[in-house]
């Protein structure tokens, strides 16, 4: 069963940590939902440091989250993606989270509220998906896992009308990932299609 | 290669326009929407210290829904105005439930000089014009150093160094005071080197200009600068040498917003006047007139722009401040040199813009109509129409002049114009 990662551990997992944070490899699961393929990691905390304090300040914070499919561990040929952008918010009066998945449109977003932080993080791994008929079915797999936060100091203030500030621009392409801005990468596998645990569907979702 | 380098740079900043596009949405989304705004502040900085169009807006802010993207725009307004290095916005619980105060977080510049490129274009016919700008912050003082190649604006292609200093750019005080500095380099068309022949106008392969103005905020929406412009220019004619244009300058303008309701408007409009009289040395001496008028109206995803320019020029001016049509933003598409390699005396012209926003960015169509003459000639009325895509601050347009029924389209890409 490679259902629970705990399996897997041994056939060849990394994780990046760019930020400081509690990412145990053996937490992550990855089980079907119907037609789609999800992960879940319920004792991993990717809010932390810089962005918790901007999200209680009660600025939004954007997470960029990725689920890739690889033929090998390092890959840098996909076989399949699936790419999720949510949107959190804290609530300064009732001090709950707020979500929200952003789509193509304003019409497809999806947001869920009152949320405790835990559940926040869960919901935004919960709702990265990928379609069972993008997985290859005749030869094991791996799964990349990456998230990070999106800084809008770093970005704003290079276009704008004044135009292109080429200082900012030469000094942001020029660092690594600051070490204050959340990034984290997990690559797991090799999964067979066959050995994932099946769950019982509970309709489309993500 | 400069296209290839224009491609690059449209790719890498469109990419960062992207990342700004997932962050307003994160904002348009921000729970705390649903909460009035009670008061805001910037710890450290006086009411009274703020700029007028500045205090404006954050006092408009309060009592209203607390917009994330507003607040945003708001905080990069300041950072922009008051030269800050950042500014974040915090909210804390207000005095009672379903309110909340804002206060903006400012930290003061590590580095007092910043390189920037306001624009560039590269239009088919004409080929590259940009600038390239070093800002650098002394107590309330900017010092701007550039480089300039413009084959845009004049008859001519110019290209040399500008410096500006600006006395406290973030209009605290009613006045301001500027002071202006040009050195460029001419490159001439043959059509207007062979029209110039007889003309009784000067080619000449160099100017230079210095330009000290001040300018008096009357009204949050209202200025008037008053100045004056030395300008030697050096003629390719060795028989002819320097040539001096000494002018008096004069400029209103007026800029207002309306907001509220569903459809957002802007009316902006500019006087100018420069007097160019042997009183002040000049070896020219006329009168040049020029208005411009714009309006804009934004409602849903629709955006219509109308801009209406207008001038005149009594006696003989040089080149540089000859009027010319068949530019970026005026009869686009138009062959400038077709129209007048000469350049004219009198000029109208109108630009009609109907805009539709998508998720991508904004698609437009365009129609402009106008005249360019000599006084003691006839005018033509020449039309072109264009289509462009706008996103942020760059731009793609293809224009066609309508003319004997032949479609010559001419490709222009740039940004800020």
């Amino acid at each position: 069963m490679l259902g629970i990662l705990g399996a897997a551990a041994a056939s060849g997992i990394s994780i990046t940590r760019a930020f400081a944070v509690s990412l145990n490899p053996s937490d992550l699961a990855v089980h079907f939902d119907g037609d789609y393929l999800r992960i879940s990691l319920p004792r991993y905390s990717f809010l932390g440091g810089k962005e918790l304090e901007r999200l209680k300040d009660g600025a939004s914070v954007a997470f960029l989250a990725q689920l890739t499919v690889t033929a090998t561990p390092n890959s840098l040929m996909p076989i399949a993606r699936s790419v999720a952008r949510f949107a959190l918010s804290y609530d300064i009066w009732e001090e709950r989270f707020q979500v929200t998945k952003i789509g193509a449109s304003p019409e497809s977003r999806r947001t869920v509220s009152h949320l405790t932080e835990q559940a926040a993080q869960n919901w935004c791994i919960d709702n990265l998906t990928l379609d069972k008929s993008q997985l290859p079915s005749d030869r094991p797999f791996y799964l990349q896992f990456d998230l990070r936060a999106e800084d809008p100091r770093d970005q704003l203030g290079i276009i704008g009308e004044p135009g292109i500030n080429l200082t900012r621009l030469i000094e942001i392409f020029s660092r690594p990932v600051r070490s204050a801005q959340f990034h984290s990468l997990m690559t797991a596998g090799p999964f067979r299609l066959d050995d994932l645990r099946k769950l019982e569907p509970k309709g489309p979702r993500g | 290669m400069p296209l290839f380098l224009l491609v690059l740079l449209v790719a890498v900043t469109s990419a960062l326009h992207a990342d700004q596009d997932l962050v307003r949405a994160a904002d348009e989304s921000n729970v705390n929407q649903r909460y009035v705004i009670e008061s805001i502040s910037i710890p450290g900085i006086e009411r009274d210290h703020l700029p007028p169009d500045l205090l404006q807006r954050v006092d408009s802010l309060v009592g209203l829904p607390c917009d994330m993207a507003m607040l945003n725009a708001l905080s990069l307004e300041i950072r922009r105005q008051l030269h800050f290095r950042t500014v974040t916005e915090h909210l804390a619980k207000g005095s009672e439930p379903g309110r909340v105060r804002v206060s903006f977080e400012v930290s003061h510049r590590d580095r007092a000089f910043e390189v920037s490129l306001p624009r560039f274009l590269y239009h088919s016919d004409q080929g590259f014009t940009g600038e390239v700008e070093a800002n650098a912050h002394e107590g309330a003082n900017t010092y701007t150093f550039g480089l300039v190649s413009n084959g845009d604006d004049l008859t001519e292609r110019f290209s040399g160094i500008t410096a500006h200093l600006e006395s406290d750019p973030s209009l605290t005080r009613p006045i301001r005071f500027e002071l202006g500095f040009e050195d460029y380099h001419e490159q001439w068309s043959q059509m207007t080197r062979d029209a110039a022949v007889g003309s009784g106008l000067d080619i000449y392969r160099s100017r230079w200009d210095i330009a000290p103005e001040l300018t008096f905020n009357i009204a949050p929406a209202l200025a008037v600068s008053f100045g004056t412009s030395f300008t030697e220019t050096q003629s390719e004619n060795a028989l002819i040498g320097s040539r001096w244009t000494d002018a008096a300058t004069f400029d209103v303008n007026y800029g207002h917003k309306i907001e509220g309701g569903p459809m957002e408007q802007r009316i902006d409009g500019k006087y100018s006047l420069r007097v160019a009289t042997r009183f002040l040395g000049s070896t020219y001496a006329y009168a040049r007139h020029m208005i411009s008028m714009r309006y804009e109206a934004r409602t849903g995803r629709h955006l219509l722009a109308n801009q209406f320019i207008a001038g005149s020029i009594a006696g003989e001016a040089p080149f540089f401040d000859r009027f010319v049509l068949g530019s970026s933003s005026t009869l686009r598409g138009w062959d400038r040199y077709d129209i007048d390699p000469l350049g004219g005396s009198r000029v109208v012209h109108n630009e009609m813009t109907y805009g539709y926003r998508t998720s991508l960015g904004t698609a437009e169509g365009f129609y402009d109509i106008g005249m360019l003459w000599q006084s003691n000639r006839a005018a033509t009325l020449r039309h072109s129409l264009g289509v462009g895509f706008r996103k942020g601050v760059f731009m793609l347009s293809l224009a066609c002049p309508l003319h004997d029924g032949r479609i010559e389209p001419v490709f222009m890409a740039g940004m800020n114009y």
